[in-house]
């Protein structure tokens, strides 16, 4: 862990993990107020750089590390705190991940995800004082780190360390999803198959209530963007990419149904499109078990399903006739809730603050959209909110978003980091 | 259920090339974004260096014009008109007076580094990138100018400023000869106008305010605009042809600029923290332009007052010469109800209405009828809204040139005091 400047430098104990701790700079109402100063201070120092007496300034220091399997290159063993950048040249035949860490690897913070054999790509960022080393993992096998670097001086622009992630911690969490998915999925089937019987005996009001309350359950689940791929597409599909749109006979689903059940079609039309709902919904189950779950692929969800919901529902595009875009958006951010809540425990050693900041501001966001409903408690379409109500939403949906857009970056594994 | 691609970092003994080979997908798009990123810190690399002098880069691309954000007053008013604008109108959403001075310190933060350009900061592993890149890594100067102007809704209730709010501030009223019904772009708490030397710079900042301020200001209306060059010479031409904005106020003598454009805290009934500002107009002026173009040009020249050809006014040689009224009480050469007339009837009684125009041309896309929606971001700053603009136009009312144009949107505004130094925030004053 870098140690401030000025201070001893501490005797390197690779035997003892560094205690976890939090981003640098975590406490923020949003993600980017800490890059924001930083961006002050740099654009300051810009301007002193850009005087006319002061000539050109020298390029950010850090200099050629060239690395191969035995090494990972010898930087300077001190530089001034400030923005710096490694020339890494990859001299060996296999490729490389290389990070810049702190120098006891507790930190990380920057890397070149990949480097090819005989490649060169720089490792550039903005470092505060401490004691930092450049670490090359290689696909072959080798992993080496440089001896420290003594970063001298501070800098505000500087970026906070990143916490290692193993993606064997995400496995919890995973397990804690699908189990969430698993014992959702039956419901699924049963609201699935409650919809087909009012079709079946020919109520459409009833059908209409059903409907709605399978289309949230499947929402609940936190699917965003083809998360449960093939299943995805026939129970919820949009029309928008089909080249006959909601004419397209192909087109299956929650929103082929709401369509005809909102467009005045008849419960023996509809039938069809239940009975292929129920067959889906089964299938999905059965399928379920069998299929993996990327560890990657939470976090990304994470802020997907409600960028799913603010592109599609809250703008009304997925509006098919009956008005609850608002529902979804209700069911989507209980999902996303689902997935912060099984992720809790990967974020809360990373950022605290930013976990604390989501769970109390996703419910707040929830009452915010269940508040928006008419007095007698039927779903208000997104076309009948007020201006005022409208500016809210998108605004605080969208500050939401920008929050959550950091949680797929804080928890991207990276093994050997 | 459908594996995503995985992380890249390669594994010991795993080529990464199999980590990349997935279904390209919209994340993999991403990813591919986040490698980009990486690149683009490399070009940062060599950049630094290249930024050293871009207040002198002559290269082509974007200006490295600097044009200073401290001071009395704010940039964008007395500045001349730079090539590209956009006139934005928001909501402010934040919850309370707290969040309200957040965004007005958060923009003071983001003008500041914006238009003082620079490397963009580093991103940390755990953050989306810093800055969008659509300039590069080093953000150009490019004549950036973000103008701040706060309208009469902020006053209300919400944060507890009805006894704050600038003497002449109100909301925006119809004009008989307005088209403002169902217009969706009207009025609101605050205005942002951007300007820049190029498109991107104004594009670029604007995504960059919206997205540090997400949250607290809800973008809800917006028109862009361009500045014509001189055709040939001289003060650029509107969509209907004519030189616009010959007659502006000399805003180099501290005298005029005092008298007409900035406010004065005390004077006028206003309070003291408006020292500084400029009430700024805001109107969506369409010009019906196809039928313009079958109208004859002497019948155009009488409704403006000027010759379209040289800009002179009618009875004159050179745009620059002034109209004489008082050689042509009856209006034999320029009708009394030319526009230039009656907007300017340069009497002694009317010295104190004059305005400073800085409007632009916009165009965006066809209406119904498959005609042009062109014309006329009218934008224009004064000391006293009632005194100046408002009698100025009552007394257009009705002149010949309503015909063929049509005022849809726009609001009232007034441009806060500039930001005096390193230590000082827009509405400093207003909030203390």
């Amino acid at each position: 862990m870098p140690q401030p400047a000025g201070q001893q430098p501490a005797v390197q104990q690779s035997a003892v993990p560094p205690e976890p701790r939090p981003r640098a700079g975590a406490v923020r109402r949003r993600p980017l107020r800490t890059a924001s100063v930083g961006l002050l201070v740099l654009a300051a120092a810009a301007l002193i750089g850009s005087a006319p007496s002061a000539g050109a300034p020298a390029a950010p220091p850090g200099g050629t590390l060239r690395i191969d399997t035995a090494g990972c290159g010898r930087p300077p063993g001190q530089l001034p705190a400030g923005r710096v950048s490694f020339t890494v040249a990859n001299a060996s035949n296999v490729y490389a991940t290389v990070y810049l860490t702190s120098a006891d690897a507790g930190l990380a913070y920057a890397e070149i995800p990949w480097l090819g054999p005989g490649k060169t790509l720089p490792l550039a960022t903005t470092l505060t004082g401490g004691r930092y080393a450049i670490r090359c993992v290689f696909s072959s096998g080798p992993v080496r780190t440089t001896t420290p670097i003594q970063v001298n001086g501070t800098a505000s622009g500087a970026v906070a360390g990143y916490l290692p992630m193993n993606d064997k911690e995400l496995t919890a969490p995973v397990n804690a999803y699908r189990s969430y998915v698993e014992a959702a999925l039956p419901k699924l089937l049963a609201a699935a198959q409650a919809l087909d019987a009012d079709l079946a005996h020919g109520d459409l009001a009833a059908a209409r209530t059903d409907w709605l309350a399978a289309h949230l359950d499947y929402e609940r689940l936190g699917a965003a963007y083809h998360s449960f791929g093939d299943y995805d597409d026939s129970l919820n599909g949009l029309a928008n990419g089909l080249p006959q749109g909601v004419d397209m006979p192909s087109w299956t689903g929650f929103f082929a149904l709401e369509r005809g059940l909102w467009h005045g079609r008849s419960a023996d039309q509809l039938r069809p499109l239940s009975q292929q709902l129920v067959s889906d919904a089964s299938s999905l189950i059965d399928d379920f078990p069998s299929e993996d779950t990327d560890p990657g692929d939470l976090p990304l969800r994470a802020h997907e399903i409600l960028e799913n919901a603010l592109q599609s529902q809250l703008t009304g595009i997925a509006d098919y006739g009956s008005g609850t875009t608002l529902a979804t958006l209700d069911a989507n951010i209980q999902g996303t809730e689902e997935v912060l809540s099984v992720l809790a425990p990967v974020i809360q050693p990373r950022d605290p603050s930013l976990l604390a900041q989501l769970t109390r501001e996703l419910p707040a966001f929830d009452a915010e959209v269940t508040a928006a409903r008419a007095a007698n408690g039927s779903w208000t379409p997104v076309t009948a909110l007020t201006a005022a109500q409208r500016l809210h939403l998108d605004g605080d949906l969208g500050a939401l978003l920008e929050q959550l857009a950091v949680l797929p970056n804080l928890l991207t594994p990276r093994n050997h980091a | 259920m459908i594996r995503p691609d995985t992380n890249p970092a390669p594994d010991a003994g795993q080529c990464p090339m199999t980590a990349a080979a997935p279904a390209l997908r919209r994340r993999a798009f991403l990813r591919g974004a986040t490698v980009g990123a990486a690149l683009g810190a490399g070009a940062l690399a060599g950049a630094y260096a290249a930024s050293a002098d871009d207040t002198t880069a002559t290269a082509p691309g974007p200006s490295g014009r600097a044009i200073a954000f401290h001071g009395p007053h704010q940039a964008g008013i007395t500045t001349p008109p730079q090539a590209a604008a956009s006139f934005v109108s928001c909501t402010v959403i934040a919850p309370d007076r707290a969040g309200l001075q957040q965004l007005l310190r958060t923009l003071t933060e983001r003008i500041r580094t914006l238009t003082a350009g620079g490397p963009v900061p580093a991103t940390d592993l755990a953050s989306p990138p810093t800055d969008s890149a659509t300039l590069g890594p080093v953000l150009p100067r490019d004549g950036l100018t973000i103008t701040v102007g706060v309208g009469a809704s902020l006053f209300d209730a919400r944060y507890g400023l009805a006894d704050r709010k600038p003497a002449q501030l109100v909301e925006m009223p119809a004009f008989p000869d307005d088209n403002l019904l169902g217009s969706k772009e009207l009025h609101g708490d605050l205005s942002l106008q951007i300007c820049a030397d190029s498109r991107d710079t104004v594009m670029h900042a604007l995504r960059d305010l919206t997205r540090h301020t997400r949250g607290l200001l809800q973008p809800s209306w917006k028109v862009d605009g361009f500045h014509a060059a001189p055709r040939p010479s001289g003060t650029p031409r509107n969509q209907l042809g004519f030189k616009d904005g010959i007659a502006n106020p000399d805003t180099t003598d501290p005298k005029v600029t005092d008298a007409v454009l900035w406010t004065h805290g005390g004077a006028n009934g206003e309070p003291a923290w408006v020292e500084g500002g400029s009430y700024q107009v805001i109107r969506i002026i369409r010009m019906l332009v196809e039928f313009w173009d079958r109208v004859s040009l002497h019948e155009q020249e009488t409704m403006i007052g000027r010759r379209r050809d040289s800009g002179a006014p009618l009875d004159g040689t050179a745009e620059s010469d002034p109209p004489n009224y008082q050689a042509d009480p009856q209006g034999l050469i320029i009708p009394m109800t030319a526009h230039i007339r009656l907007a300017n009837p340069r009497t002694a009684a009317t010295a104190d209405q004059l305005i400073l125009r800085r409007g632009y041309n916009y165009e965006r896309g066809l209406d119904l009828d498959g005609n042009l929606d062109v014309g006329l971001v009218f934008c224009c700053y004064q000391q006293d809204v009632a005194r100046q603009f408002q009698a100025v136009q009552q007394r257009l009312a009705g002149e010949p040139l309503v015909d063929y144009i049509s005022p849809t949107g726009g609001g009232y505004f007034f441009a806060l005091p500039g930001v005096k130094g390193p230590d000082d925030q827009f509405g400093a004053g207003l909030l203390t």
